[in-house]
């Protein structure tokens, strides 16, 4: 009996995965655990493993195809089995067939799917629904009304049917997408418009021109496919700089306290059972206590008319990763002890770094630290992740004076840097927010014991 | 079982013999010159000529079957021809007694009994009379025909062409046709001429012709009434019922006002055109045991139902004997029964080969040709030349190929036109009117005045809500009911329409098997509300000839599972005749069936869907008091056949949903509007029946439970319906379940349900859901939380089918495996 192999679903609000690379192809044996293939969703990375031992029979989709969570990728058995059973239904995306005829007609210039392109611009059904499951009509004719970004549903409706009630929620999220961009829209995009509605400029552009390889001088450059999740973040950042009126303010504390800390801490940190507490987790708990009292910092910009404020603090760490940046999330921040949100922060941190992260955790922060003091960077201006109203950078230690009796004293300062929207926000009310921050960390043997 | 009459022991078991009286076989003897003082020479040429015109008008319509041709012109009939050549004898001898106060009705083979009853009833009229019926039928339309088309020497002469043409266009499905074509060869009638409806169903004509006779008897009406049918009818059980229904003690012993039974026996009598064969079956030899049709009338009652048999060849025999037989119906002495013995020598029909008789027979009966035979009489007896008969023949011949020509003609005698009237016959479907007496000349009879009815003062002291002030219920005792709700706009007709009357098994004494008609014994008088036998083909067939004759009938078949047992009298006569008769005709009939539970798979079933597929038929299922009154109060005030499905689950229940209780006085639910019982944002549930309590229970767990806020819509009719409201309510809550006792598998919530998705199909968050009872037998009452649909069902559906409920775990299954497996089994 052959075995099907279906595209995964990472996660509750995952739709579909793009396919990165085929680690295999039609005719090759494997074996069990043996990478079959690489795809990734928006947000994180991740390989298939091979269920068991056998030979791959046949492959429907091709890489950089998005294939829909629970779809048949390929087939596993042994030679001679039967697969039409498994062959996907529509053939909208079935080039497998016609694999191996395509290549010799067309060889490097035009991107294959320029064939399909014109059938799918002549349908005349709204293309919102496109890449979409089931969805009652109530729940689609909503959507038409709304432009609510129907590839970003959690369906609750039986077998998988997108129902009205989502589609509000979608609403509540704020997830809409705009009738221009909505034709040509078929995967899951980030919005970089107004409340991070999905507008023309967020599609991938349509099959650009190819470029000219053979003008340039051989090797002078190499040419590399932007991965997805670059493309993300691309868009991401261009579209927070361009919706926004960002504005950083720049300060620093004295850092010994926590220096001090941390110095006993790496000491008996393991007698006592704790995790290895960083700066990094001194910094995130310290904003977490700090930022209750900054209502307007822990919120979301829904829209010009609606600003969502927070009951919890949950917070994005910027993370550096081989894919590019992340942002994980420690939900409920403000409710654990700093040893609870160190621990929380390496889990997510860990889950990052190497791809595991469960997309889910890729969302729903109220607030954002992003921490580059250990490469030594002194300060920067970090950009806000929409529809937050602010992000908190950390640079690394330097030596400062102060004026301690009469003299001058050195000392361990740590700079912080707060852009906030100031749409959201006040230049006042984010110096505050900063002072406040820079006391209890100054104090951090207080805010311990508060 | 009147409490007037003691059943004594002693004489049930009292020893003794029935004695039988002879029953006359073919006495008929006179001589000619006996007859001779009876009748003159233009009486015995008439009852040539009627005999004459309808055998050629038959062969007529033979000649068109068989040959496409008659008398050089060509034409093709695609309708039924189902001919009696042998039986002119018979009709002209029987037509010959009667006139237009006495009714007769037929059977599929009734031609010549329309043509002649016609022919002698312009003869008893006079000019003026006759000319004013032609004039008035159908605004003169099928008179301008003949007027214009045709030379006629006198009136009389006119109205013979009329009779002929108007029947014959019928047959030909003509909209200048007597019924504008709508009825046809085996329905064709003209009721001016007291011809009522013939009916293609064997034997339905006899419990519709015993209504007629109720009618006359229960208001007095002069004239008798003539059920026909054939020797194979009496086979059928709706024929054997109408007999004995006929038979009744009571109508002689108990009818009447105030202890006088004046109007004596049913003025009916049962003529059995015994032509030997149903269809191809002998009746004598065959498929019947009692030898001669006439045995049978020593089966119903101590006259023997003034049984005869006679030779139906010899008109003059006919005539004899309806004649001493009308007598003794109209001295109060029926019902009668006459076994006319004929034969037909044409086929069933033309497609007969008469494999089961031989070609000798045929010719033998051929030989004995009553046409032929009572010609020969007369010219044997001088009467007339053999000339004259000639003449006579050319003469018929003559008219009936020009009635033929005018028949066949497009222009003159076009088809109805659906393309350019498509609602023609959508608008006769129903009557829709309002009539508050089928006969303002006349008081209604009644026991005592209205005020004094027991029942009327019961009600009066009663609570019109379930609950008190405080919100307290209300005892039972006080509590006025759904019964309740019934009995107050019937008894108001009671006093209102002389015309109505009320019958079924068990309704006077007991009062009803559900109370409705309690007390009701004292206010109204036996002709107008009685016990009938347990024969429900013979209580909605007579329903169906009362409303026929201008009546208002009531009638109850106690369980709705006993529609099976007047399947051909609900589905076929009550829900067709308005639009078979081009809406000549109206049917104020109201049919309460109830709904059981309890009592197992033959009486616990809402068959709601079996009575709304019959186009023609209004269907209402109201479950409180107040709907219960105001829908029969419109189900009385109207002019068509209302299907009206009570429930036993709530009879007694009081009124929980109008805070001002059920209004008082006359007050009316138009048909086809549902009610919203309770309003809601989130689902909506359409029950239908007395689910709506059990709905209300779904829709209050919702509310407490998980804050899903339910509208429940009470449909209270099926047919009419009203979708608009439903629409409305879709369109809010974008979901929907239609909840209802009957077996889920083609049931009224099926229609309902295809109907909303197709007209909210964009408004709809999931599919219209159908929470219905299982497709199985109800079993005992202990297991029936299996088999209907409980308030858990619902919330179930909803969250297997449209709206998963965070949290809720359902106990049965909805989802599309089950269906899909439970379909494969048929279940």
């Amino acid at each position: 009996m052959a075995t099907v192999v279906i595209m995964p679903r990472q996660g509750q609000s995952v739709e579909s995965c793009i396919i990165t690379a085929f680690n295999k192809k039609v005719g090759d044996t494997v074996e069990k655990g043996e990478v079959l293939f690489s795809y990734e969703t928006d947000k994180s990375s991740f390989d298939e493993p091979a269920p068991e031992a056998g030979k791959i029979l046949a492959i429907f989709r091709e890489e950089g195809d998005d294939v829909p969570c629970l779809e048949n990728v390929l087939v596993i058995g042994q030679e001679g089995e039967d697969i039409s059973a498994f062959k996907p239904a529509a053939d909208a995306a079935a080039p497998a067939a016609e694999a191996p005829a395509a290549p010799a007609a067309a060889p490097a210039a035009a991107p294959a799917p320029a064939a399909e392109a014109p059938a799918a611009a002549a349908a005349p059904a709204p293309a919102t629904t496109e890449g979409v499951g089931s969805i009652s009509p109530r729940a689609r004719l909503l959507a038409e009304k709304t432009h609510a970004d129907l590839l970003k549903a959690v369906p609750t409706g039986p077998n998988g049917r997108i129902i009205e009630r989502d589609v509000q929620k979608l609403l509540d999220q704020g997830f809409t997408v705009s009738p221009a961009a909505r034709d040509g829209y078929t995967a899951a995009t980030e919005g970089t418009g107004m409340n991070g509605k999905v507008v023309l400029g967020d599609l991938n552009a349509p099959a650009a021109a190819p470029v000219a390889a053979a003008a340039a001088p051989e090797a002078a450059y190499e040419d590399v496919k932007i991965p997805n999740i670059r493309k993300i973040i691309a868009k991401q950042m261009c579209a927070s700089l361009t919706t926004m009126a960002q504005l950083t303010l720049n300060t620093s504390f004295d850092a010994s306290k926590i220096i001090a800390l941390r110095g006993s801490l790496k000491a008996g940190a393991e007698k006592m059972g704790l995790a290895n507490i960083t700066y990094n987790d001194m910094i995130l708990f310290a904003v977490s206590r700090v930022l209750g009292n900054y209502k307007v910092l822990n919120a979301h910009y829904l829209n010009d008319d609606t600003m969502r404020y927070f009951k919890t603090v949950n917070l994005g760490v910027a993370v550096d990763t081989e894919r590019g940046l992340m942002v994980p999330t420690v939900f409920g921040a403000d409710k654990m002890s700093l040893n609870e949100l160190a621990k929380s922060a390496k889990s997510v941190i860990g889950d990052a770094q190497s791809g595991k992260i469960n997309p889910d955790l890729l969302k729903g922060a109220t607030f954002t630290v992003s921490n580059l003091g250990a490469m030594g960077i002194e300060s920067f201006t970090p950009i806000i992740n929409p529809p937050q109203t602010a992000i908190l950078g950390v640079g690394g230690i330097t030596k400062r004076i102060k004026e301690v009796g009469g003299a001058d004293v050195t000392y361990s300062a740590m700079s912080l840097s707060l852009t906030i929207d100031h749409r959201a926000i006040d230049g006042a009310d984010g110096a505050r927010f900063l002072k406040e921050l820079g006391f209890a960390l100054e104090n951090f043997d207080l805010l311990l014991t508060k | 079982m009147p409490k007037c009459q003691y059943v004594d022991p002693g004489k049930a078991f009292e020893a003794g013999y029935i004695h039988f009286e002879d029953i006359p076989v073919c006495q008929y003897n006179k001589t000619l010159a006996e007859e001779k003082k009876i009748y003159t020479k233009d009486d015995f040429l008439r009852i040539y000529r009627d005999m004459a015109i309808i055998r050629e008008f038959e062969t007529m319509l033979n000649e068109v079957k068989v040959k496409s041709n008659y008398n050089g012109v060509e034409y093709n009939n695609p309708g039924p021809a189902h001919l009696s050549i042998g039986q002119e004898a018979s009709a002209v001898g029987e037509a010959y007694c009667l006139d237009i106060n006495d009714f007769s009705f037929g059977s599929h083979r009734s031609h010549g009994e329309i043509l002649a009853k016609g022919l002698s009833s312009i003869y008893k009229l006079t000019d003026e009379e006759v000319y004013d019926i032609m004039k008035e039928f159908l605004g003169g339309s099928v008179l301008a025909v003949v007027e214009k088309q045709m030379k006629s020497e006198n009136i009389k002469d006119l109205a013979i062409n009329f009779l002929l043409y108007g029947a014959l266009a019928e047959i030909f499905a003509r909209k200048t046709g007597f019924n504008r074509g709508l009825g046809g060869s085996m329905h064709a009638f003209f009721i001016p001429f007291g011809l009522m409806p013939n009916n293609a169903i064997v034997g339905a004509s006899a419990p519709i012709a015993l209504g007629a006779a109720l009618y006359k008897r229960s208001n007095h009406k002069p004239g008798i009434v003539i059920s026909n049918c054939g020797d194979g009818a009496t086979g059928r059980g709706p024929v054997l019922e109408a007999l004995n229904f006929a038979s009744m003690d009571q109508i002689t012993k108990l009818w009447g006002m105030e202890g006088k039974f004046e109007d004596g026996g049913m003025p009916i009598l049962f003529n059995v055109f015994n032509n030997h064969y149903g269809m191809g079956g002998q009746t004598r030899g065959e498929t019947m045991g009692y030898d001669m049709v006439a045995r049978l009338g020593a089966g119903f009652n101590p006259q023997q139902m003034h049984a005869e048999r006679v030779n139906g060849y010899d008109p003059l025999a006919v005539i004899d004997a309806v004649t001493r037989k009308k007598a003794l119906l109209l001295e109060g002495k029926g019902p009668a029964l006459l076994d006319v013995v004929t034969y037909r020598v044409s086929g069933h029909s033309p497609s007969d080969s008469s494999t089961y008789r031989t070609a000798e027979e045929i010719e033998a009966w051929k030989n004995a040709d009553p046409i032929v035979a009572f010609r020969k009489k007369l010219v044997k007896g001088k009467i007339a030349t053999e000339e004259e008969f000639a003449v006579m023949h050319e003469q018929i011949t003559a008219r009936m190929t020009e009635i033929m020509k005018l028949a066949i003609n497009d222009e003159i005698s076009p088809r109805m036109d659906l393309n350019k009237e498509p609602d023609a016959i959508a608008s006769i479907m129903f009557s829709n009117q309002q009539v508050k007496s089928m006969d303002p000349s006349r008081e209604a009879e009644m026991l005592c005045p209205k005020e004094e009815c027991p029942r009327v003062k019961e009600i009066k002291g009663k609570v019109r809500t379930a609950t008190d002030a405080s919100g307290k219920p209300v005892s039972k005792m006080k509590m006025y009911n759904v019964t309740d709700g019934l009995f107050e706009p019937i008894i108001d007709k009671f006093y209102e329409d002389p015309t109505l009357i009320a019958y079924g098994e068990d309704n006077r004494d007991w009062g009803g098997a559900f109370g409705v008609y309690k007390k009701m014994t004292e206010a109204v008088p036996y002709h107008r509300f009685f016990n009938s036998p347990i024969s429900e083909s013979a209580i909605v067939g007579s329903a169906v000839g009362y409303a026929m004759c201008g009546g208002r009938a009531i009638v109850e078949l106690m369980y709705a599972d006993f529609i099976g047992c007047a399947g051909d009298e609900i589905f076929n006569q009550m829900a067709k005749w308005q639009a078979m008769s081009a809406g000549i005709l109206k049917m104020p009939i109201v049919l309460r069936v109830s709904v059981g539970s309890k009592y197992g798979a033959q009486h616990s079933q809402d068959w709601t869907a079996l009575c709304a597929h019959i186009p023609g038929l209004k269907v209402v299922f109201p479950s409180t008091p107040t709907d219960a009154k105001g829908l029969m109060t419109s189900a009385l005030e109207g002019t068509d056949p209302v299907v009206f499905f009570e429930s036993q689950r709530v009879y007694g229940f009081g009124e929980q949903f109008r805070k001002d209780g059920v209004p008082e006085g006359h007050f009316e639910i138009p048909f086809g509007e549902p009610d919203v019982k309770r309003e809601g944002k989130d689902v909506t549930i359409l029950t239908i029946g007395a689910v709506l309590y059990r709905a209300m229970d779904a829709a209050k767990e919702l509310e407490e439970k998980y804050g899903i806020s339910a509208e429940v819509i009470d449909s209270r009719s099926v047919v009419p319906f009203n979708y608009e409201k439903v629409i409305e309510s879709v369109k809010k809550t974008g979901k929907i379940l239609i909840v209802g006792d009957a077996c889920e598998r083609n049931s009224v919530m099926r229609d309902m349900a295809s109907n909303i998705t197709e007209m909210c199909f964009d408004y709809l968050d999931g599919p219209a859901v159908v929470v219905g009872s299982r497709n199985w037998i109800t079993p005992a009452f202990e297991l029936e939380k299996s088999f209907f649909p409980q308030p858990s069902w619902i919330i179930d559906a909803l969250h297997e089918k449209i709206m998963p409920i965070p949290g809720y775990v359902p106990t049965t299954n909805f989802t599309d495996i089950e269906k899909v497996d439970r379909a494969k089994k048929g279940l």
